[in-house]
């Protein structure tokens, strides 16, 4: 079974149709999809102020990363489970979207790039954690960050004019 | 001049038809609309987490508020020119959407008490420790954003 009969497949469930005709459920999940942004991004860019030493200066990039993390994880799980709703509700669209396909592309850039900081610059942060300035490294991650959230947001909200 | 009047004017401006027939404009003017929101409602959870208790508790209030408070302004007034921008090509439609007219009536009431009521708050000496009038302002003002974010979502779906 191809993907695309898969997604038909998967569109045409009872669970799918039931959330694609709800007339205030689907317009609550896609509310709740964009309202996650501000606990999962909003987060995550205070974060990446902090190593671009835009904001939080005075505070030890560990404390500023101990403190948001908690709070953007669920919220990025909040992000992704309504993310999936409302795929499912309208799977072969979604699938057959460019934006759609390009903003899966940069989310895995993110997800890569975070753990590429978590790999390489996160078991040496003691060496800057307070420090007047962060090295090159962690601060194009940080700026990398930035871009592509940005990116995914505007990809996001493109593909529901191509559906 | 009614205000049917000043849609029809905005519908019919020049500068306004460019906006509405470029393909991708108002898309990439949703996107700004999008990356205020999260600005404007990143700093707001934030300061809301930690009036409740409930997260960012290393920090003190006075440094959360005054790193965040610029952010939460610079967010809203993005949102608010990106939503105007969306708006004045086809104003008489969202005029007369319910979604939108309830989510300009919670926006107003939101804004008010942001400035009003949640400024003071978070700027407060009382705000460092979690108490019941804290927890109230923290309830009403994410309950307020949550509202006029989810009526936004509604305006393409209900009429």
């Amino acid at each position: 079974m191809s993907i695309l009969a898969w997604c038909h497949w998967l569109q045409n469930t009872a669970f799918a149709t039931g959330i694609r005709q709800g007339d205030l459920l689907f317009p609550f999940i896609e509310g709740s999809h964009i309202l996650a942004l501000s606990l999962s991004v909003g987060l995550i860019i205070m974060l990446d102020l902090r190593l671009l030493r835009i904001a939080f200066r005075s505070e030890p990039v560990s404390k500023v990363m101990r403190q948001v993390m908690p709070w953007a994880l669920p919220g990025f799980g909040l992000m992704f489970v309504t993310g999936v709703l409302l795929f499912v509700a309208q799977a072969e669209k979604a699938y057959s979207n460019t934006f759609f396909r390009y903003k899966l592309l940069l989310l895995g850039l993110a997800g890569c790039n975070a753990a590429y900081y978590q790999w390489k610059f996160y078991p040496k942060m003691a060496d800057w954690d307070t420090a007047p300035t962060v090295p090159a490294g962690p601060r194009l991650t940080a700026l990398l960050s930035l871009l592509l959230w940005a990116f995914i947001i505007a990809l996001g909200r493109t593909m529901a004019y191509e559906l | 001049m009614s205000l049917q009047h000043l849609w029809q004017l905005s519908y019919d401006s020049k500068t306004i038809d460019l906006i509405r027939n470029a393909k991708y404009a108002i898309p990439v003017i949703q996107s700004f609309h999008l990356f205020g929101i999260t600005l404007l409602l990143g700093s707001t959870v934030i300061l809301n987490l930690r009036l409740l208790g409930l997260g960012l508790r290393e920090f003190s209030m006075s440094v959360l508020s005054a790193q965040l408070w610029r952010y939460a302004v610079a967010g809203m007034l993005i949102t608010m020119v990106s939503g105007i921008l969306v708006f004045v090509p086809d104003p008489a439609r969202y005029a007369a959407n319910t979604a939108f007219r309830v989510k300009m009536i919670l926006l107003c009431v939101a804004i008010l008490f942001q400035f009003a009521v949640f400024r003071k708050v978070v700027r407060s000496v009382a705000a460092e420790r979690a108490s019941s009038s804290n927890t109230i302002a923290a309830c009403v003002s994410l309950c307020l954003w949550f509202f006029v974010g989810w009526a936004g979502r509604a305006i393409a779906f209900l009429g």
